[in-house]
Order: structure tokens, then C-alpha cells, then sequence
């Protein structure tokens, strides 16, 4: 039997008072894919980041091939540990064969030898099987084409151990098949791959073994073949949990007519008309990098549109849109992906995150009357069941979830007639993702207009009365809520060919 | 087939900082970011009350606050367009000269009303030159208040004919240049009024609210409906008006004005901004902590005056103060960031 390349020992490492990794051993052999799991927070990053060193853990050592290596970024790269960070770490404005080659130019007299970093580059993508132009720059490619960008420049160091946080987040269910044959490849070559995920299927599709962590601890080290995905499930989350998130919205009456958009045309989006009734929910779907995003952000907007003519009709009022002002004055809300760069003000409290899109009404006179405003915030934080529901905590203090239900909240002051949502629950857990869908059926329900871009499929199937499947800037496609399957909006998304594979 | 959607429930991008998030770290460096300046502060005044000769008198007290109210009134308005972040007013320089000449070269002429209203237009011109080239065309702040300063200290210069103007010496300006409060002399008051009322300002009403929350997060700030162009030009309108108040100040002090009185006030107001621990990166701060920064950076002027070190010297250690605070200011903002 061979040795583990790479083997962790007693791994603890604290935040504060809470053990993020509490005493984790794992080992992982040649050629293995051992799949790291766990629930938010079960402290899967924090481990992986100091496997690749870029942590301290407080006590614990991590060896390669046996021997016990020093805890710095350095030297877990020189001992043959890359790491894919879970967050895109390239640089835009540099091109494909540069960011592969960053940190490692071959040089001649601090000349960078320009053909031979190409040349290395594109042996590396050959390798991983995937084409892109070199030169072209980062900021111009898809999100996938940047994940796989990503993997090729930690391939390119010739690692011994491969580490994946999360690598399939961000991309469509055909560039994830494709990821996970890249990496069954480059695990038969030899190569030790740690693959941290929430998909389970995936995990079930490509991983040896499989390492589950609860809350910091090691709950299971066992090979694929003595488990099952209800089992690992189980162990995940501790518990039992009964969800049906398929719950599909009935068939209604459409009401009257509130946003119209004609001819939109903005970059990626390519002349869509759209229309969004009273009462319903329309789903936008389609492959990351099909111009949904832009086509709901040309709407509302939030960034120009180069042609197009859009309406919102609230309280028997029709309103031109212009601009993003006028559209927020004709009661849209945008609840953005981005929540901690475009959603929420992190370091400041709940209630002046609340206070914000709402400070006219709560403060006519331009005076900010302090107890009304946290009593105005304490209602919607309730509303939406932000928990704890301390107005006066810091937004950032708040998990992904919470922090969702705050950006939802503070819309709700406006009574808002259209809402627009880009991915309402991306990165959010279980339970606040079934009280967010929740809370945007009752809104539907209480006769407002609702857009939803969703990637995740179920989310999408259970939202939507309509779902119209965005590809290339248009709709290739338009399905009712009770005809549409994962199935039926996949191949409209994916079209003939698919986008990265 | 719970059990089923309930895997595909689990996939969904988890955000990392969920963890941590809930956490906040206090370290030595997050505070001292935060709350240096108090304890700086505190030991300057101790070390100066018991070791310096001739500093705990109250004639040296009122004096140093005298001195320290023009570059103050400056700092306490200029605070605006730093917690908008990234931003500053280099052009309080030409603004400052602008607002004392037209003071006294105008009541000179005409009469004070008519010098207020002259003077009030032009920090309006500059509050808006400013603004609307930063606020609305995301021009860079720096490169946009430097050429403003050359233009105003250009026409100042070409309009003034580059001399001195004096006013009469028993005339208004002259009076409230040498008159007090009390034991107060009247720029200390109006140091005080300012610091009161822009606090006031910042923290209690809209749009103090909308330049807090632009400075933290200016595309969040914007999504929620906001005209961030008009917030910018508020915040640089804030600082055209302290700007304007501190020449007037500057003025009185002497009875005279002159197109370059105000040299330095750009660097020493934002020296006393950054060391009252407001975060040049925007979003923290307050206007108490730049009154506190203007008291240390006097303070520390004064001791060394009194301990009779060159002005040289002064120079270096201002300098120095400042390169540290923003250091702090930047390791305080990367140990938070975790």
C-alpha cells in the first residue's frame, strides 16, 4: 500500500471563542479525490486554508509525503499544495497566459521570457483540456472560462496535491461535468485532489473518499462505497430534515399589466421584450454569461441600455422608465447578487440599512429620529425573520442567509410594486432559502410584481409561474410554470453547444 | 424525495465569512485604529502638564485653540469628503485665501453683507467645480482639487493684484479678531459651533446619514436609490463652506488677508482628519474624532515649541504622526477585514 501524500494531524483552530477546526485528521493518498463536506461554517475553508498555509492553525502539523512541513504560503507551495480559492483570485487586466504563469514567470535576467510562459500556459490548458485564447485578458472571459483559468494556474505548478474549494458554485450543470472529468483525469495521472462541496451528487460521481465535518469536528472518514447520500446527508447536518422545495406556485388569473420592456438592448442583451403581470412570478433562466444580470439591470436601469422602452404601471400609474431613480420612484426593489458589495452597508447596523431606501418616509424633515427608525426596522426584521433580530448588530455580523432577509427587508418599507431578484439564494443556507422563497411567493401574493433570476434549478421551477430561458442575450425559450422540468429549461439554456466545454 | 430536493437544497455557494462573521476580533492594531487618538491624546496633555514648562496655563490653552481654529474649521469640514471615501479637498488652500480676501478687500469697497454674499458664491462655485467633477464624472479627487486650487489661487492673485489687503483698524473684523468669550477668544467659538453643529450634521440627520453610508458603501448606497453624484457634491459643499468660515477666521486674526495665507491648511487639516482616526478609505469616522485629531496635532505643535524645537524639526515629526496614522489606519482596516 502506498503512503498518503499529503496527511494532516490534529488540526484545531480557533475564532474568537469558537473552534472553527476542532482536532481534524485527514490523509489523502496518490491518485485519490477525497471529497471534504459539511454544512456553513462547518469549517471546510478554514482547513483548506491552512493545508495551503495561508492560515495558522493553533495546533497541529501538516505533512507531505511524510514530512512535516512549515506552516507558510511558501512553503505549502513549494511542498507541492495548490490551492483553488473558492473566490476568483485573478487579476482582470492581465491575459490568460500571464495569470496562469503569476508568481512563476520564467525570466532571463529579470527579463520575462515571453514565449516560453505562453508555451508553458498552453501545455497547461492543453492538459486540463480547455481552450482559450492566451492573450486574451480576464476581465473578457465567462465566469467559468475563469474558474477553469484558475485551475490551470495551479495545475501549471505541478502540484502533487490539488486542492478545489467549491469549484462547480459558479458554473451551469454542463461545465461542472466537465470539471469533474477534467480533475477524474488528473487524478489518474496520479495527482491527489481534495474536493470540497455541497453538491452532493457530484461528490457521489467522482470522489474515493469522503471526510465530513460538522461544526468543526470530524464526523465520518470513510470510502464512497460504505456510503450514501442519505447517509451522508444525515451526518452533515445532524439531524432530520423534511423540506419539499419543489412546492410549485397554482395556476392564477393574471392581473393587470406592470412592467413592460421592448426591444432591450444593452451589452449581452440583445432586444428582449419582457412583461411582468400583478401577482406573478416570472423566472429568468439560462447558463451563467447569458445576459440575464444585464437584462434585468438594462430594465430597471441600474446600468444604461443602448435601445428599449421600458413601463411600470403601480397604483394606476404608468411610468416611463429612464433611469435607475425613476425606476426606484416607480416602486421597484432590486435585490442584487452581490449582497455584501451591492446589497448591504456590512459595518453599519440593520436598522440604517433599513433606514436607507426608506429615509424619506421615516424622516420627512431630513432629522433622523432615532427611536423610529430602529422601531420601523424592528417590524420588517420580523417580517422577513431575521434572527436574532437585533437592529442594532452590524449587517456583516450577520450570516449569508440573514444578511439576504435584510436586503429583502429593506424593500419591504416601500411597499414595492415590481421586485427584481439576482440569485436570491446563493450562498445561503437551508433554512433561511425556504423562508426566502417563502417570503417571495407571499409578496407575489399580496399583488406585487416579481422577476427572479435564479441558476438553481428547483428555486427556479418552484418560483416561477413563467419562466422565460435566456441564451446568447435573447429568450430561446418560454415555459410555463407547470410545463417547465430541470430538463426542459437545461436544453433551452444550453442550446446546441455549450458555453465553456 | 425529501431527502432528494434536499440534496439539491445543499447546492448552493456557501460564503466563507459566514463563519467568522459573527465574530468580530478586537487585536492591538484594530485598537489603536480605533481608539489611539484618546489615549494619545491623554498622555500629550499629561506629559505636557507635568513636564513642560509654561503649557498648562490658560492663556497658552486659549491660545493654542486660537491658533489651531482656522486649519480646524478646515479639517472639521473637509471630515465630509473624507468618510465619503477615497476623497479629499486639496483646493481648501485657494478657498480659505479666497473667502479673507473678499472679506476684507469687499467690506473695503462695499460693506460686509455684500463680502459675505461675494464670498458664500464662491464657495459655492468651488463646492460645485469640485463636486460635479468628482461626484458626477468620477474624475480623481486629488488631480481635480489640485487644479482647483491653481485656478482659484490664479484668479485670487490676478483679481487682488497679489497684495495684501488690510482692513480698518477699528472696523468689524478687526474687533471679532481680537475679541473673546469669556476667557475664550471668538475663534475658539466658532471652532466649538462648527464642530457642533456638522457632528449634528453627520449623525443625525439624511444627509449626514447618506455621506456615512455612500463612505461605507457607495454601490449599495447607490442601488438604494440614491443620487450619489449629489451626496458627493454635498460633502465637497460642507467643506467649501468651512473652508470659507476658517478664511474669515484667518482674516480676522490680523486684520489682513493675502492670496497665499492659507498655504499648508490642504496637508494639516487632512493630518488632523487621518489622526483623529477618521479611515481615508471612507465610511469611518466622526467629527469629534477630527476636533480631537486638530487638539493632538496643536498640541504636539505647541510643546514642541515650547520645548524650543526648529520649526524644522516640527515639519518632520507632523510628517511622520501622519505616515503612522495612515499606516494604522490601513492595518486596523486589513485586521477588521478578517
Amino acid at each position: 500500500m502506498t503512503s498518503p501524500v499529503i496527511e494532516a494531524r490534529n488540526i484545531v483552530k480557533s475564532f474568537g471563542g469558537v473552534r472553527a477546526v476542532d482536532d481534524v485528521s485527514v490523509s489523502v493518498m496518490p491518485g485519490e479525490i477525497h471529497a471534504v463536506i459539511g454544512e456553513n461554517g462547518a469549517g471546510k475553508s478554514t482547513l483548506m486554508r491552512i493545508l495551503a498555509g495561508v492560515e495558522t492553525p493553533d495546533s497541529g502539523s501538516v505533512r507531505i509525503d511524510g514530512k512535516e512541513i512549515e506552516n507558510s504560503a511558501k512553503a505549502s507551495i513549494d511542498a507541492g499544495i495548490s490551492l483553488v480559492h473558492q473566490e476568483l483570485s485573478l487579476i482582470p487586466e492581465m491575459t490568460v497566459a500571464e495569470n496562469i504563469m503569476l508568481g512563476a514567470f520564467p525570466t532571463n535576467g529579470g527579463w520575462t521570457k515571453t514565449k516560453e510562459m505562453k508555451k508553458i500556459a498552453a501545455d497547461t490548458l492543453k492538459e486540463i483540456g480547455v481552450e482559450v485564447d492566451l492573450d486574451e485578458r480576464i476581465s473578457r472571459l465567462s465566469v467559468a472560462l475563469r474558474q477553469f483559468v484558475e485551475i490551470a494556474r495551479a495545475v501549471a505548478r505541478k502540484p502533487k496535491v490539488l486542492i478545489l474549494d467549491e469549484p462547480t458554485a459558479t458554473l451551469t450543470p454542463a461545465e461542472t461535468d466537465y470539471l469533474l472529468s477534467m480533475l477524474q483525469r488528473l487524478a489518474s495521472q496520479g495527482l491527489a485532489i481534495i474536493y470540497i462541496s455541497h453538491r452532493i451528487p457530484e461528490v457521489f460521481k467522482i470522489c474515493n473518499k469522503v471526510t465530513i465535518l460538522r461544526d468543526g469536528k470530524l464526523v465520518t472518514n470513510d470510502s464512497i462505497g460504505d456510503l450514501t447520500p442519505d447517509k451522508v446527508i444525515d451526518q452533515m447536518v445532524g439531524r432530520e430534515l423534511h423540506l419539499d422545495l419543489t412546492q410549485r406556485r397554482p395556476a392564477r388569473e393574471l392581473g393587470e399589466l406592470v412592467l413592460s420592456a421592448k426591444g432591450i438592448k444593452a451589452p449581452k442583451v440583445n432586444g428582449i421584450d419582457l412583461e411582468v403581470s400583478k401577482g406573478q412570478i416570472v423566472g429568468l433562466g439560462g447558463l451563467v454569461g447569458a445576459g440575464r444580470t444585464e437584462l434585468l439591470r438594462a430594465i430597471i436601469g441600474a446600468d444604461p441600455r443602448s435601445a428599449g422602452r421600458v413601463t411600470i404601471t403601480s397604483n394606476g400609474k404608468k411610468r416611463v422608465i429612464t433611469g435607475y431613480l425613476s425606476a426606484i420612484k416607480a416602486g421597484v426593489a432590486y435585490v442584487p447578487e452581490e449582497r455584501r458589495t451591492d446589497g448591504l452597508a456590512l459595518t453599519m447596523t440593520v436598522a440604517e440599512n433599513i433606514f436607507l431606501p426608506n429615509r424619506k418616509e421615516i424622516s420627512p424633515t431630513g432629522v433622523m429620529p432615532k427611536g423610529k427608525i430602529s422601531a420601523f426596522a424592528k417590524v420588517l426584521s420580523e417580517k422577513v425573520n431575521l434572527r436574532p433580530p437585533e437592529v442594532t448588530r452590524e449587517a456583516g455580523q450577520y450570516s449569508g442567509g440573514n444578511q439576504q432577509k435584510i436586503v429583502i427587508a429593506k424593500w419591504l418599507g416601500r411597499k414595492p410594486s415590481f421586485i427584481v431578484l439576482d440569485e436570491p439564494t446563493r450562498g445561503v443556507d437551508v433554512g433561511a432559502k425556504a423562508e426566502i422563497h417563502k417570503l417571495v411567493k407571499e409578496l407575489a401574493d399580496n399583488g406585487a410584481a416579481v422577476l427572479v433570476i435564479s441558476s438553481d434549478l428547483p428555486e427556479l421551477l418552484e418560483l416561477s409561474d413563467l419562466i422565460h430561458v435566456v441564451r446568447d442575450g435573447k429568450i430561446a425559450g418560454t415555459l410555463t410554470g407547470a410545463e417547465a422540468t430541470e430538463k426542459s429549461v437545461m436544453s433551452l439554456a444550453a442550446g446546441e453547444k455549450l458555453v465553456g466545454a | 424525495m425529501a431527502k432528494e430536493t434536499f440534496t439539491e437544497a445543499m447546492a448552493v455557494a456557501k460564503d466563507p465569512q459566514d463563519s467568522k462573521a459573527t465574530k468580530p476580533k478586537t487585536s492591538f492594531i484594530g485598537f489603536i485604529a480605533d481608539k489611539g487618538i484618546f489615549v494619545f491624546t491623554g498622555i500629550l496633555v499629561l506629559t505636557a502638564v507635568l513636564f513642560v514648562d509654561g503649557f498648562a496655563s490658560l492663556q497658552n490653552v486659549t491660545d493654542v485653540f486660537h491658533r489651531a481654529a482656522p486649519i480646524g474649521i478646515v479639517a472639521l469640514g473637509m471630515t465630509f469628503v473624507v468618510i465619503t471615501g477615497n476623497y479629499l479637498d486639496l483646493s481648501v488652500v485657494a478657498q480659505a485665501a479666497a473667502a479673507g480676501v473678499i472679506l476684507i478687500a469687499v467690506s473695503n469697497a462695499y460693506n460686509l453683507i455684500i463680502a459675505f454674499a461675494v464670498a458664500f458664491v464662491v464657495a459655492i462655485i468651488f463646492a460645485l467645480a469640485n463636486g460635479i467633477a468628482v461626484g458626477y464624472f468620477k474624475a480623481n479627487a486629488v488631480i481635480v482639487t489640485l487644479a482647483t486650487t491653481y485656478i482659484g489661487l490664479g484668479l485670487l492673485r490676478l483679481l487682488s493684484g497679489g497684495s495684501q489687503v488690510f482692513g480698518p483698524a477699528d472696523g468689524p473684523i478687526a474687533t471679532f479678531g481680537t475679541s473673546k468669550l469669556g476667557p475664550f477668544p471668538y475663534s475658539a467659538v466658532v471652532l466649538v459651533a462648527v464642530t457642533l453643529i456638522l457632528t449634528f450634521v453627520l449623525t443625525r440627520t439624511n444627509f449626514g446619514f447618506l455621506i456615512r453610508s455612500f463612505g461605507v458603501n457607495s454601490s449599495a448606497t447607490r442601488l438604494a436609490g440614491t443620487n450619489t453624484g449629489l451626496i458627493v457634491i454635498g460633502a465637497f459643499m460642507v467643506t467649501s463652506m468651512a473652508a470659507m468660515f476658517a478664511g474669515f477666521v484667518l482674516a480676522a486674526f490680523s486684520n489682513t488677508a493675502v492670496s497665499n495665507m492659507a498655504t499648508g491648511f490642504d496637508f494639516q487639516a487632512l493630518a488632523a482628519i487621518i489622526v483623529g482616526g477618521t479611515s481615508v478609505f471612507g465610511g469611518k469616522g466622526s467629527v469629534p474624532r477630527t476636533l480631537l485629531g486638530v487638539v493632538f496635532v496643536s498640541i504636539l505643535s505647541n510643546v514642541l515649541v515650547l520645548v524650543q524645537v526648529s520649526y524644522g524639526f516640527q515639519q518632520v515629526a507632523i510628517g511622520s504622526l501622519i505616515v503612522l496614522a495612515v499606516t494604522v489606519d490601513a492595518l486596523g482596516r486589513r485586521v477588521s477585514k478578517k
